[in-house]
């Protein structure tokens, strides 16, 4: 009996170590892949970012009407994102030539996978860069309209709109990249929902006086400026 | 677009006068072309009008020198104010130059205001002296034409060298000379109207201008002062934009010759209420230092931040610093740091609070007074140009 005890344990030692053996070289070729990348995307973000300094890329975004870039960059450098991104990309791309050291049928199913997820992913970025700049638009032109008509909260206004704006543009994005989308749906209906229900509750039943005051008063304060008003714009 | 109906009965004509009205009352518009026919033109003149009912309206005699041509287009709308009057004036100027006449002019003020000598003023000018471009010069009390006062006027004497009063009109005599330049240039989208002042002095054609007395106006509106501010001066900026390589040349501003008589105004007697021109130009100083922080240089925004601290006693926006806000809005306009409609529109509560600075140091001021605190304005705005040009040239570089 010992001699059988002996005889499997060496079997699964052989068995273990010999798959050790099997992923050795794969482990050290993924190490190999993943700092040759790196190294290559160190030099390439050294030469990028030259090249971008040399060209003014951070100036001529804001001169071509992209300064709202500048705004979501790292440090506010636009050059310094797109340096970023390349350099990871490329370590990224090292990772995955890497993993396709262990096994050929492992790397083509990850590469699938994620290829397939790739348009998701892009997808949630278009939706919140245009969620940003619409927000931050739509934002602006609020707060600029709402002093224009001398509303003491105009500042209140443009930042709920910029914020409701935003977790739409959120809400939307991680529905496409399918992470917890019931609760992202349930709590973004729940958090729409109760805004404006509040906003009714507050017009219509309880400060229906205060707001139909504060409108009466905004209202009177204008028909008395433009009843008294000796300016003449034009 | 088709020929009005009565083109065809019409072969040629010497003058021509359009009426863009901003009533669309028949009886008004009837009453002013009345008072326009009571004038004898020596030669044969069309009175190009918007269709109206001429209910006991006389009718004209065979002898008359005077044809009347209805034409649809001709129409002013206040949302779209700037738009409707190009398009109101292209069409006078297409009808004219297809009557091969020496000048037109257009009236585009309240017709009730329109008197019988507004046409020959507006005319003879250029038919008899040659001039090319007939600007009106109003009677207007202090607070009247704030716009004008406040930019344009300083502006277009400060960049392109000529003192006409009212560089926008609306009502102006025009030789054919600048209305064929003019319709050549609106294929490059220049404005009709706004454009016609620069066009002729850069064209280096002949200006000056006529005293017609004073004008009416459409009630004030309050809730409109941005939508109007934007219509003015989108097009007055984009001008500045194309005549660049013009007024980057030094030179000085020289007066123009005048017509008919200067008229004074007596404008309202009693105090002046400013408590909400202060607080609007204030609640835009705490709400918008982001946003006029992307037009406006540092030292600038620290002055405004400044000057919303003072109370009533106190508030006074230097001549400097106000033309070096135009300026820079004006530059920001070409640069688009933002869309160009936020930054006309942002403008406001600055333009409320120079009107409000204005309004407090002209308040008792005799007609006199107040033309030499314009006077000052003009040169603030003059001695500042090359802050402009430099700002131009190098927006990054140069931001005090």
């Amino acid at each position: 009996m010992w001699d059988q005890v002996g005889q499997t344990l060496h079997e699964s030692t052989v068995r273990v170590l010999s798959r050790m053996a099997w992923l050795l070289p794969g482990t050290l070729a993924l190490v190999v892949a993943v700092l040759v990348s790196a190294l290559i995307a160190w030099l390439a973000a050294i030469v990028l970012r030259r090249f971008l300094g040399g060209i003014d890329f951070d100036e001529r975004l804001g001169r071509w009407g992209f300064r709202a870039v500048a705004q979501w960059s790292p440090h506010e450098s636009p050059s310094l994102m797109v340096t970023r991104l390349v350099s990871w990309s490329i370590v990224l791309v090292g990772f995955i030539l890497g993993l396709a050291a262990f096994d050929a049928a492992l790397s083509s199913r990850l590469a699938f996978s994620l290829f397939s997820y790739l348009p998701n992913v892009l997808t949630a970025i278009l939706l919140i860069i245009v969620g940003g700049i619409v927000a931050r638009y739509l934002a602006r032109n609020i707060l600029i309209a709402g002093v224009n008509m001398h509303l003491q909260y105009a500042r209140f206004l443009s930042i709920g709109v910029k914020w409701m704006v935003m977790v739409l543009a959120v809400a939307m994005a991680l529905e496409h990249l399918r992470i917890g989308s019931g609760i992202v749906r349930l709590a973004f209906g729940i958090l729409f929902g109760g805004i404006v229900l509040a906003l009714a509750l507050a017009v219509g039943l309880g400060s229906k006086n205060l707001v139909s005051r504060s409108l009466e008063r905004e209202s009177d304060r204008a028909a008395a400026a433009n009843a008294e008003e000796p300016f003449r714009h034009i | 677009m088709a020929d009005p109906v009565g083109m065809e009965q019409i072969d040629k004509a010497d003058v021509a006068i359009g009426l863009v009205p901003a009533s669309h009352d028949g009886g008004e518009i009837s009453a002013a072309v009345e008072r326009i026919l009571q004038s004898s033109p020596p030669t044969k003149t069309v009175l190009i009008h918007p269709p109206y009912a001429a209910n006991g309206q006389k009718p004209l005699s065979p002898n008359s020198q005077w044809h009347l041509l209805a034409h649809a287009q001709l129409a002013q709308d206040r949302a779209t104010l700037a738009q409707s009057l190009g398009a109101s004036y292209q069409a006078v100027f297409d009808l004219a130059l297809k009557l091969g006449v020496r000048a037109c002019a257009v009236i585009a003020s309240d017709l009730a205001s329109v008197t019988a000598d507004w046409a020959p003023l507006l005319l003879e000018p250029a038919t008899d002296n040659g001039f090319d471009l007939v600007a009106p010069c109003y009677a207007r009390h202090r607070f009247e034409g704030l716009i004008n006062r406040a930019i344009v006027y300083p502006l277009v004497r400060a960049l392109y060298g000529k003192q006409i009063r009212n560089p926008l009109g609306p009502d102006v005599g025009v030789s054919s000379g600048l209305m064929r330049r003019m319709t050549i240039a609106s294929r490059s989208r220049m404005h009709p109207l706004v454009s016609l002042a620069a066009e002729a002095i850069t064209g280096g054609m002949k200006v000056c201008q006529s005293h017609l007395g004073a004008r009416g106006y459409p009630p004030p509106d309050w809730a409109d002062v941005s939508s109007l501010l934007a219509q003015v001066l989108s097009p007055l900026f984009l001008d500045v934009e194309r005549y660049a390589p013009y007024w980057q040349r030094e030179r000085e501003s020289q007066p123009v010759q005048e017509f008919g008589r200067h008229r004074y105004v007596e404008g309202p007697e009693s105090a002046v209420e400013v408590t909400r021109l202060i607080e609007t130009f204030q609640l835009g100083a705490r709400n918008l230092p982001e946003i006029w922080g992307l037009i406006l240089p540092p030292s600038t925004l620290v002055e405004l931040q400044r000057l919303a601290r003072q109370d009533r006693a106190g508030f006074r926006l230097p001549d400097e610093t106000w033309a070096r806000v135009v300026y820079d809005f004006a530059l920001a306009h070409r640069l688009r740091p933002i869309s160009r409609d936020q930054i006309l529109r942002a403008m406001t509560p600055i333009y409320l609070g120079w009107v409000a600075s204005y309004a407090l140091e002209v308040e008792s001021a005799s007609p006199e007074a107040v033309e030499a605190r314009l006077e000052k304005l003009c040169l603030a705005y003059e001695s500042a140009r090359p802050y402009l040009v430099s700002r131009w040239r190098w927006p990054d570089r140069f931001n005090p």
